[in-house]
């Protein structure tokens, strides 16, 4: 009886990772896959990132998956609002298919209609939003619209927003400890793992080759020596 | 004619108009414009091409369509039936329908307002029988003489032998009932869909309010649907016309241009732009009359319905080419778009908007190899290009962006480019030397250094 119950869906344990009815999209960072219920970044979810600032590699976290699903599953990827223009070769260059990349800039309340207007629609994959000022309640359609399809859906929003409640199911912060790039789960079906992960995100090249500033070499030699990790 | 408020006071046809106002002073007179009935049957008749190609028009009020090629499409007699007589009254108009196996039974069901589908010819000796005469049309004359032998309804007709009533009254009338009965054939002159779709509408009142023009478009917007069905046809693009009320200072047409990613013929598709669009429309001056008007029809062949539900054009989801007309509409065509990358040295030309290209009727797309791996790029490029480059401030030698800025890998030389100098928006000639450069907070960034300074161009999302 007990068991049968426990194999519930529904029912998780709590020393235990909740079972997720789709399988995910690997993330392409096994130590993260590991802590994610479904096993990736999960399907017909809304899942929330919250970079502590731009450009320190949280673009460059979803590009595995993104790039999985355009190629592989023949998904196409819709991009709303992002704060600066994409850049076509490089995101060609991680492996993304530019012929199903649709990027709309959508300015205030236009980008979540835009984004519930792609989640209706058949043959999208996923869905990455940039809403620095969606309310909780605009994030709870957007996650009934996320249930109703198999996407899955991204949300940037600013860092401060982690101490409010939100109705995404994933929340992760990321963040930096020294120069590694460091994720920490603040929400999760299963339980938060308050443990911080670092990954490996794809970087331009490993920090260890410092440059010496070719015009001041003197000045980058005196400057604060910080510990490097490759 | 008398709508049923008026015949409930006793106002009936052929009162005079000074009685029927003493009757009903708050009568409302509508003269009867039989230029318009035409247009709206013409209208109809397009409409009608959703169902069947097959179509009969018959001036003042009947039209004829043969669905025996639709039965299956449509699954089955009954729905069709049903369906046709919804989307009819969804015009706005009150159809009076029937359905039978011969157009001229179909037609005298249809006037003695008898609606119960009649399927198998062997039962039309019995349905017509319980018509009344007056739906036979026949003139003063020909009634008299039928009352004369003690005729009283259509049962009495066909119980007299056809010989004696073709020589008492004339062939006419023994020959409808043969066509009637399916004994002769009864050819019909189909209705000639035009070349070119230009339909108007004219309200019935003046209408200032954009969203009060939903109805009479979507109008238009079926009929320009059946018409596109019966040509086998899309369109990609179509003009609705707004014509103003006319006086002194009448102002021009205003016209509300509807463009499609693809070719299409699906109402629901043209509707939704349509209404999207009506949204953002601000009228200079009351509405009269609309025209919507379809130039250049594209060929669209109909797709097999497949085996495991619907796909595509006629998909109950939303389909990409309806999300890519719905965000052009709402957020303008210049929000929208896909990206492509050009064989270009300099990095803002490298990546360019283009307007989104959807696989037409693909159904399983080719698998493309990624063309570009990423070593074969000339060197590190940053996911976010800024649409400017920033300028950073120097201090004693380094480009400072919430601190010194820590350079990595670089100087990766980009220059030259004379060639469009003289172009007007276009980048010319350039000299920059770009670094990958780290700040104390840890973004990675890319930076050149030209001849007027330090700027900020990338970020390594």
């Amino acid at each position: 009886m007990l068991s049968q119950i426990l194999e519930r869906a529904d029912v998780w344990r709590g020393d235990d990772l909740a079972r997720a009815p789709l399988p995910g999209v690997s993330t392409g960072f096994a130590e993260l896959d590991r802590e994610l219920p479904g096993g990736g970044w999960p399907r017909a979810c809304l899942t929330e990132l919250l970079p502590v600032r731009h450009g320190m590699g949280e673009l460059s976290l979803l590009l595995p998956a993104l790039a999985r699903l355009s190629s592989d599953e023949l998904a196409w990827l819709v991009c709303v609002a992002p704060p600066h223009p994409l850049y076509a070769p490089a995101l060609q260059a991680a492996g993304v298919d530019l012929s199903r990349l649709l990027v709309a800039s959508a300015p205030g309340r236009d980008a979540a209609w835009a984004c519930e207007r792609a989640l209706a629609t058949e043959g999208v994959g996923a869905v990455v939003a940039w809403l620095p000022d969606a309310q909780a309640s605009l994030l709870r359609r957007l996650q009934l619209a996320a249930e109703a399809s198999r996407m899955l859906l991204f949300v940037f929003r600013p860092p401060d927003c982690a101490g409010q409640p939100s109705p995404a199911p994933l929340r992760l912060l990321l963040e930096t400890a020294g120069e590694q790039f460091v994720v920490r789960l603040l929400k999760r079906r299963g339980g938060a793992q308050p443990v911080p992960l670092p990954l490996a995100v794809h970087r331009p090249l490993p920090l260890s080759h410092a440059l010496a500033c070719p015009a001041s070499a003197e000045l980058v030699a005196r400057s604060p020596c910080q510990p490097l990790i490759a | 004619m008398a709508d049923d408020v008026a015949a409930a006071s006793g106002v009936l046809p052929g009162l005079r108009l000074a009685e029927a106002w003493g009757l009903l002073p708050a009568l409302a007179i509508q003269e009867r414009a039989a230029a318009r009935e035409q247009a709206a049957l013409a209208r109809l008749a397009c409409w009608a091409g959703t169902f069947t190609s097959e179509v009969c028009v018959l001036p003042p009020q009947t039209l004829l369509l043969e669905v025996s090629g639709s039965l299956r499409l449509f699954g089955g007699t009954a729905l069709l039936f049903e369906r046709i007589v919804r989307a009819c009254a969804e015009q706005g108009f009150a159809p009076r329908a029937a359905l039978a196996p011969t157009p001229l039974a179909a037609q005298w069901l249809a006037l003695a307002g008898d609606a119960k589908p009649c399927l198998v010819s062997a039962q039309l000796p019995h349905r017509l029988a319980r018509l009344p005469l007056t739906v036979l049309g026949l003139s003063a004359q020909q009634q008299l003489r039928l009352a004369s032998f003690g005729v009283r309804s259509l049962a009495d007709v066909l119980r007299l032998p056809r010989a004696g009533l073709t020589r008492r009254l004339g062939s006419g009338l023994a020959t409808d009932l043969a066509r009637a009965l399916g004994e002769l054939p009864d050819p019909r002159p189909r209705f000639v869909f035009p070349e070119r779709f230009v339909e108007r509408l004219e309200l019935p009142v003046r209408v200032e309010n954009a969203m009060a023009i939903g109805f009479a478009g979507r109008c238009l917007i079926d009929a320009l649907c059946g018409w596109l069905a019966v040509r086998g046809a899309g369109v990609s693009e179509c003009f609705f016309e707004f014509d103003h009320e006319r006086g002194v200072r009448q102002r021009p047409a205003t016209v509300l241009a509807l463009g499609f990613a693809a070719a299409t013929r699906s109402a629901g598709r043209i509707r939704r732009v349509f209404g999207e669009r009506l949204q953002g429309l601000a009228l200079p001056a009351a509405v009269e009359r609309i025209t919507l008007r379809a130039e250049a029809p594209a060929a669209l062949p109909s797709r097999t319905g497949s085996l495991f539900g619907q796909q595509g054009e006629s998909a109950g989801g939303d389909s990409l080419a309806a999300l890519v007309e719905g965000l052009q509409a709402r957020l303008g065509s210049g929000r929208v778009h896909a990206l492509s990358v050009l064989a270009e040295h300099r990095p803002e030309n490298a990546s360019r908007a283009i307007p989104p290209r959807l696989p037409a009727g693909e159904k399983f797309p080719a698998r493309r190899p990624a063309a570009v791996q990423r070593d074969a790029l000339p060197g590190p490029r940053p996911l976010w290009l800024l649409a400017r480059p920033q300028i950073l401030r120097e201090v004693a030698g380094r480009p400072q962006c919430g601190g010194p800025l820590r350079l990595l890998a670089g100087p990766e030389r980009i220059e030259s480019g004379w060639w469009d100098e003289a172009e007007r928006g276009a980048l010319g000639d350039v000299r920059r030397d770009y670094f990958v450069a780290v700040s104390p907070r840890a973004e990675w960034l890319w930076v050149f250094r030209s001849q007027i300074g330090w700027f900020l161009h990338g970020v390594f999302a």
